[in-house]
């Protein structure tokens, strides 16, 4: 649990929401990355997922200390806490669905924590130059394994494209909407570099890429509707 | 998941640039990068300072008795 100090501007709150729930997600993602390590298709991936689970488990570690660095009083509720994503706070139903999460959520957050890399925060900037160098390994796993499937083909390719939208529909919502003050006040206060439009942006040209390369299409579209959107849960 | 029509790499390592590079296991993986993080996250329980990965079908012998 935590507790977002009474009084901070709108820059300040924003970082703390999106600060907060990148620890979530990530130790939700450690863990679903961690069940796969007794399960997945071959020895050599089930210890990869062993050591991806040990790098998200500890960013999300590391990241929880910086909200005390802007005011937040949070109780040491474990790694089974906070408001993951919907799609990752339960055990993920299949390989494809893992590979989904390797690819689209670690990519979201991973974008958006290399547009902190200079941020004025500076526990945060440490931190995040640290996740992005750990980070790396990540993303040939989840390279190699879209290429692997891609070269399977059949219903594996369907699965793994049904995977990736599903992923996608809440992990492009996380950072948000692109005209919210309190971002574009972080912005300019160099809290991040750039915003939830540019973030998506980034993310979704590397994916369709790559997707293109093994033949086929995703739809990764742009998110519309706001109506419903809540900070706290940054979905 | 059938295997036996995947790469074999063996891996090789060492502690220091001084000491030859020891064999210390093999990882099968089709996919190079897969192969590369596999090796680096299942031989990971020495402070390698430098590992390799050789197909074992690009090792020819020299000698066998």
């Amino acid at each position: 649990m935590s507790a977002t100090p009474p009084a901070v501007d709108a820059a300040t709150a924003t970082m703390i929401s999106l600060i907060g729930s990148l620890a979530d997600n990530k130790g939700a993602l450690g863990r679903r990355y961690g069940e796969w390590a007794v399960s997945a298709p071959t020895i050599e991936s089930a210890v990869a997922a062993a050591a991806m689970a040990q790098d998200e488990l500890g960013h999300a570690r590391s990241t929880y200390p910086v909200l005390a660095k802007l005011g937040v009083e949070r109780e040491d509720d474990g790694l089974d806490a906070g408001l993951p994503m919907p799609a990752i706070a339960r055990e993920l139903p299949d390989w494809a669905s893992f590979i989904a999460a390797n690819l689209v959520v670690d990519g979201i957050l991973t974008t958006f924590v290399a547009t902190a890399r200079d941020s004025s925060i500076e526990p945060l900037a440490q931190r995040a130059r640290k996740i992005l160098q750990e980070e790396g390994a990540h993303r040939v796993h989840a390279e190699a394994w879209l290429r692997r499937i891609g070269r399977t083909g059949g219903g594996d390719v369907q699965l793994l494209r049904r995977r990736t939208e599903e992923m996608w529909s809440q992990a492009a919502r996380w950072p948000g909407p692109d005209d919210d003050p309190g971002y574009r006040e972080a912005i300019e206060r160099r809290m991040v570099s750039d915003g939830p439009a540019a973030i998506r942006d980034r993310v979704r040209r590397w994916l369709e890429g790559r997707l293109e390369a093994e033949g086929f299409t995703v739809a990764l579209d742009e998110p519309v509707d706001w109506s419903s959107w809540d900070p706290e849960r940054r979905q | 998941m059938s295997r036996e029509h995947e790469t074999v790499w063996e891996v090789f390592a060492r502690k220091a640039y001084e000491e030859p590079l020891h064999h210390v296991g093999t990882v099968t993986e089709d996919d190079e990068d897969l192969a590369l993080l596999s090796a680096r996250a299942i031989y990971d329980e020495q402070p390698w300072i430098h590992m390799i990965l050789v197909p074992r079908t690009a090792i020819r012998e020299a000698i066998r008795a």
